[in-house]
């Protein structure tokens, strides 16, 4: 296995790990938002502003969720596409040895339809690598635009907690978990799309 | 990789081995390929590392489109892990192996290939005009496994029976048994795990009429030698690990 296909193993490896990580934190930030809509709830008058953040902060959490599923789904397929590549590209190098060591014996031409077959085969690979990369890398900016929004929901629900009188401190609890969540999600993905770009522009 | 014609008739048998150019740390194999007029079979075709240059010594013996059909005596990844790279070679191929080991077997790749599994009593395989017999060897060493033996040819493919550990180098026939012996005891002792098994195949084999007894590793034995090894396997104690 040559450096290339180890550290295509590696990517692909390493976004579900990074991913997994993301479904935990936005589940997470699901659970903070029922907290907080119950503590908006019995803040009553005080955390008027506030309600209606929270439902925001559950919606966000769960379109998350459902995209991270959706990713997982389709990093597996991008996996079992690497493993496919990995043999068709390995297919390919033996099939071109045997084909230089054939040379001068009898039959030696009636290697070449299976040499541009397999050749052939692992373009289409690489070819469909490429594209199921670039697919992923757009359903990692639209978890990336959830982190985004969900920094300003927390940077709004800190100025609402701030009316919150003695419900102060719980709603900025709530709103720091938030965007510490809305980081970890960042960071994870932020981490998925470098180890991919790299096979979107090769 | 050496190519040794062991018989010609009607058909011929081709024995492929001693590849000098084989990675060091890998054990050496006997590939064997039966030829008819339009068709191929290849047994116990070998590891991936060794799929190019087994490839390459068949094109000197039949085009790629005739290697129609693959033999696998059992499991064993010096016997069959370029599976996957014949898959992706050949169009229109079979793959005679053992019922038992199907869905193993696939773990190396075998989308295109047509997998038709040995029921354990056994059966044969038929190219052109030739009808082949496939002889029961369970535990011999692996728990299904099955020899190729020819009536025609009088040759019987003997899988990991009569193999020996041997230099790259060394001749491709048995030309003094009793000096044999000590490159073959250990492996009979250790890698088979059976007495009643062994009983039970040389009392199958000594019925058929065998010329040559070609086994996977090491060297082929002919004429008097069969006998001489069948005599000297069955007074062996083999399973001495436990």
């Amino acid at each position: 296995m040559n450096n290339q296909t180890k550290s295509q193993f590696v990517a692909v490896a390493s976004i579900t790990s990074e991913l997994s990580a993301v479904m935990v934190v936005a589940k997470e930030i699901s659970l903070a938002a029922a907290n907080a809509k119950a503590i908006a709830f019995r803040a009553g008058d005080k955390a008027k502003g506030f309600q209606p953040i929270t439902d925001f902060i559950n919606e966000l959490a769960k379109e998350t969720i459902d995209l991270v599923t959706d990713i997982n789904v389709y990093a597996l397929l991008l996996y079992r596409l690497t493993v496919n590549e990995y043999r068709r590209t390995g297919a390919y190098n033996r099939f071109e040895i045997a084909t230089k060591l054939a040379e001068g014996a009898l039959y030696g031409a009636s290697m070449q339809a299976p040499l541009e077959n397999a050749r052939a085969r692992m373009q289409d690979c690489q070819r469909q690598f490429k594209r199921d990369v670039a697919h992923l890398l757009s359903q990692l900016e639209a978890v990336m635009h959830h982190a985004r929004a969900a920094r300003v929901i927390a940077a709004n629900s800190r100025i609402e907690a701030s009316q919150a009188g003695e419900y102060l401190q719980s709603l900025q609890a709530v709103a720091e978990s938030v965007d510490k969540a809305a980081h970890t999600i960042h960071d994870n993905v932020q981490r998925c799309r470098v180890a991919l770009s790299i096979y979107r522009s090769n | 990789m050496k190519m040794t014609k062991i018989y010609e008739g009607s058909h011929q048998w081709i024995m492929f081995g001693r590849d000098q150019n084989k990675p060091a740390n890998i054990i050496d194999s006997n590939q064997y390929v039966v030829r008819t007029t339009n068709r191929c079979l290849l047994m116990d075709p070998g590891g991936s590392e060794l799929f190019a240059p087994m490839m390459a010594a068949v094109l000197h013996h039949a085009p790629v489109e005739q290697i129609t059909d693959l033999f696998a005596s059992h499991q064993d990844p010096d016997v069959i892990s370029s599976l996957g790279l014949w898959d992706q070679a050949l169009t229109n191929a079979k793959l005679h192996a053992p019922a038992i080991w199907e869905g193993f077997l696939r773990h190396f790749g075998c989308d295109s290939i047509e997998y038709v599994p040995i029921p354990d009593h056994g059966g044969s395989i038929k190219l052109d005009s030739l009808e082949l017999e496939l002889i029961p060897a369970h535990y011999l060493h692996s728990s299904g496994n099955f020899h190729v033996y020819d009536p025609q040819a009088k040759i019987l493919m003997s899988g990991d029976v009569g193999a020996a550990l041997e230099p790259i180098d060394s001749p491709v026939f048995v030309d003094d048994f009793d000096s044999h012996i000590d490159k073959m005891r250990y492996f009979h002792q250790r890698w088979m795990p059976s007495n009643q098994a062994k009983r039970a195949w040389i009392e199958r084999v000594r019925k058929l009429d065998i010329d040559i007894l070609a086994p996977q590793h090491g060297r082929m034995f002919k004429g008097d030698d069969v006998k001489r090894f069948l005599d000297w396997f069955d007074g062996l104690q083999v399973g001495i690990a436990v």
